[in-house]
């Protein structure tokens, strides 16, 4: 009886000692494993970074020198435009013509500058569309003013109003000075259509001031403390809205009107500010250079500061056998190039130059390729709600 | 039981992040799986109702009420949404499959269940082991199989993905700035690594249960902290429990009957089935064991890396192994005026499926296909559909992917056929 149960124990211990020796092995094993890993990564860099990647400071940076001044731009000449339409209104002769003009043109490019940033409080005034819906729609421009009702906020009135609908209205289509000054003044319909700009611009301004107001209050900070990378996070809002406005500049201001949708057959008439007819480009440009500004952390200044480049940087991004932060920054300049060689107006470049216009857009494709699929991979932004397992 | 509720909280889950819509009914097109394209969504009414009905089912298994029917239903509802489209391809998703199909044939009904309270005939406090070896197998096989997966040059040597994915959450409190070091990415991945290769082995050993338990729950628990992966971890977590001997679940038992207050006798009882059945189900579970010891490796079939062309990619237990990433740009080329329309992917797929299409040439193909049907709709005559497409793995940087001049819509996406348009990496 005692005999049986010491050699039962003996038996389990001599099992047990057989296991405890397997796993001293495999721990044996999984240490050195790790060292030589460890080991190996030393050899490769020698000098290591140490310092941790600043996310709230790049944040900041974005939103007190980026943003924020850009909104504020933005802001004030929202203000003169509304100011020299009243003026306009109030004196109807070329010379009060000529700066509304101006002022819109100023207003349309500051707007290129904050077009990028549709997260919080602009997501919630959905400024793309309400702002710059176009091609502009004449026929529901022409009936709303004609019937004096009409309610902006549907979405039937998004291609009726905002930007395009005042380059329609006081660049007008194939009107003279006075011709145009003379809708405004002397024909029946002079004060429907005096009434519909106001609506118009004060629809923006007041989009606008609440914008402004929500960034000056507490978004700054929210959009400064949403650190990480997860959904909803300051950085995935920045990079996916980045992408979307890419996309727009290649799609929107260049691809369609060059009939990249259209099986070649070029729409001059769906440019961007296509009454005013001489600053699509311009307004390409200064898109892009809003989208340099936010990734480079460049401000209104021209001051660079922490920006995504910083971020690639830090974290050794590689596109093939160079930095990521290097070739991206390398197409930006060449598509800025090429973009310079197209001229105005884009209406008539389209078809005029085609291989001009061609070659800018395909450098906007390999630019928008870095920024939307190396960009977001190499930060590891998670843009998707839905649950991955690594793809 | 346990799978019973979790599996009633994941669908109640998933209804409530309005899943249901975004992936069965927003959806202009799905991207089917080869072999079952006839298998299509319900309407609307239809979805919600069918995953109205898999959160009863999934009770009802909890329970052990109605075992044998709920448990059917479930795998044949819930295998039916998945086949809908492989946009939602998960590898938890395939694992809920295949549990759920062999907990049909298990006597799981037989003891603290509703069932056998109901009936006392089927009541039973013994089972024989070969049923719970089943479902350890399984889970055996999930864990070794994506340890093996693991064994490759980006994994080991690299610590891809995990330098990409660990240093992304650096604002974490505490362990924030140790995600940025590069230790720790080949840390985690060799530890991820060994702890898939030997955890199975080690659940195995009476003995080694409770010290490899704890290894499941830290290991999962780090999983479900770091990646976007839903449910998973806490699967993974509560089936693992299988491997503690019976005295572990009755104690749990004993602990549940006390909320209960519901009394059994104390006699013992063994289910034992009759030879017929017991020989028809372990000839369903040896094909069903084949092919899963198959499966993973038809990839050697084919050509090429198999993270970039992802040919015999899925239902392999290859689970968070890439950090892939694209984009595409599809072009119909009508063969009459020679011009091209360049296609907004927005306007027909989700985000979620382009951004899944981008980087996968089975359902380039699919969509391909999709946008021919759709132009000669629109009155054009058998026109190309080519594609330009670039993507990155593993922070290597975006390159061309496909040959942008191959007519995708005239390729097959048999298993037959390997998919020599793909660039080599």
């Amino acid at each position: 009886m005692i005999q049986k149960a010491i050699n039962r124990t003996f038996v389990y211990d001599q099992k047990a000692m057989k296991l405890r020796g397997l796993t001293f092995i495999l721990s044996v094993c999984l240490i050195t494993l790790i060292f030589i890993a460890c080991k190996k990564k030393a050899k490769d860099k020698t000098e290591e970074e140490e310092t941790k990647f600043d996310k709230p400071a790049m944040l900041a940076n974005c939103a007190d020198n980026v943003i924020i001044p850009n909104f504020q731009a933005f802001k004030s000449a929202m203000d003169s435009l509304v100011y020299s339409f009243t003026a306009f209104t109030q004196s109807k002769d070329v010379a009060t013509l000529t700066t509304l003009r101006q002022k819109y043109i100023t207003a349309i490019i500051k707007f290129q500058h904050i077009s990028t940033f549709e997260f919080g409080p602009s997501e919630s005034e959905i400024v793309r569309s309400n702002f710059n819906t176009y091609p502009t729609n004449t026929l529901t421009i022409n009936s709303n003013i004609s019937s004096g009702s009409y309610n902006l906020g549907t979405v039937s009135n998004l291609d009726a109003k905002g930007f395009p609908a005042l380059d329609y209205l006081i660049f007008g289509k194939n009107e003279t000075d006075a011709s145009l000054i003379a809708l405004f003044d002397t024909d029946p319909k002079a004060a429907n259509r005096i009434a519909y700009v106001t609506a118009c611009l004060s629809e923006m301004q007041t989009k606008t001031n609440s914008i402004v107001s929500a960034w000056n209050n507490s978004y700054r900070n929210t959009f400064v403390g949403s650190t990480g990378s997860q959904i909803g996070s300051s950085l995935g809002l920045l990079v996916n809205q980045l992408n979307f406005e890419i996309d727009l500049l290649k799609n929107a201001k260049i691809g369609i009107p060059l009939g990249k949708k259209s099986l070649g057959v070029t729409l001059p008439e769906k440019c961007e500010a296509f009454y005013a007819n001489s600053i699509s480009i311009k307004l390409a440009k200064e898109c892009l250079a809003n989208i340099e500004d936010v990734y480079l952390g460049r401000s209104t200044a021209g001051a660079d500061g922490k920006g995504l480049d910083d971020l690639l940087e830090s974290i050794d991004a590689m596109h093939g056998s160079e930095p990521l932060n290097a070739a991206i920054k390398n197409q930006f300049a060449v598509t800025q190039s090429k973009l310079n060689l197209v001229a105005e107006p884009l209406s008539s470049s389209v078809n005029n130059a085609t291989s001009t216009v061609d070659a800018a857009y395909l450098e906007m494709v390999k630019l928008l390729v870095l920024l939307k699929t190396d960009t977001p991979s190499a930060l590891g932004i998670v843009i998707t709600y839905q649950d991955g397992d690594g793809d | 039981m346990a799978f019973g509720f979790l599996m009633l909280a994941s669908i109640l889950r998933f209804i409530a992040k309005g899943w249901v819509y975004d992936m069965y009914l927003k959806p202009k097109i799905f991207f089917p799986y080869f072999g079952f394209e006839w298998v299509k969504p319900f309407g609307q009414t239809g979805m919600y109702i069918l995953f109205i009905a898999l959160a009863i089912a999934a009770l009802f298994i909890a329970l052990g009420f109605l075992y044998r029917i709920s448990t059917t239903f479930f795998f044949l509802a819930f295998t039916y949404v998945e086949l809908i489209d492989k946009t939602n391809y998960l590898n938890h998703y395939y694992f809920i499959s295949i549990a759920s199909f062999l907990i049909i044939f298990l006597p799981a009904n037989r003891y603290f269940s509703v069932d056998a309270t109901l009936n006392k005939k089927i009541a039973a406090t013994h089972v024989p082991n070969y049923f719970v070896l089943t479902i350890k197998f399984q889970v055996f096989i999930v864990y070794f199989f994506a340890g093996i997966a693991k064994l490759n040059s980006d994994w080991l040597l690299h610590a891809q993905p995990l330098k990409i994915w660990l240093p992304a959450h650096s604002e974490m409190p505490l362990i924030g700035t140790l995600l940025t070091k590069e230790w720790t990415a080949y840390f985690f991945s060799w530890f991820g690594c060994i702890y898939d290769l030997l955890i199975p082995f080690f659940l195995f050993i009476p003995r080694f249960v409770r010290p490899a338990y704890f290894f499941v729950i830290v290991f999962h628990l780090a999983t479900s902290l770091f990646f976007n992966i839903g449910m998973f971890p806490y699967i993974m977590i509560c089936l693992t429990t299988i491997f503690f001997t019976e005295n572990f679940h009755i104690r749990i038992i004993h602990f549940l009957k006390a909320f209960t207050k519901s009394t059994t006798k104390n006699e013992q009882t063994v289910f034992s089935p009759s030879a017929k059945t017991l020989k028809l189900f372990s000839v369903l579970f040896i094909i069903h064991f084949t092919i899963q010891l198959i499966l993973p490796f038809r990839y050697a079939l084919y050509p090429g890396n198999l993270f970039w062309t992802e040919q015999g990619y899925r239902f392999s237990w290859r689970v968070m192994l890439m950090e892939k990433a694209g984009t595409a740009f599809f072009y119909v080329h009508d063969r009459t005026t020679n011009g091209e329309i360049e296609i907004d992917n927005k306007k027909y797929l989700t985000y979620m499926q382009e951004k899944m299409m981008a980087t996968q040439p089975d359902m380039m193909i699919d969509y391909a296909k999709f946008l021919k049907a759709e132009f000669i709709k629109q009155g054009f005559k058998d026109p190309i559909i080519r594609a330009q497409s670039y993507v990155t793995l593993n922070g290597s940087g975006s390159r061309e992917f496909i040959d942008p001049q191959v007519d995708l819509s005239s390729q097959s996406n048999s298993f037959l056929k390997n998919k020599d348009w793909v660039k080599k990496y």
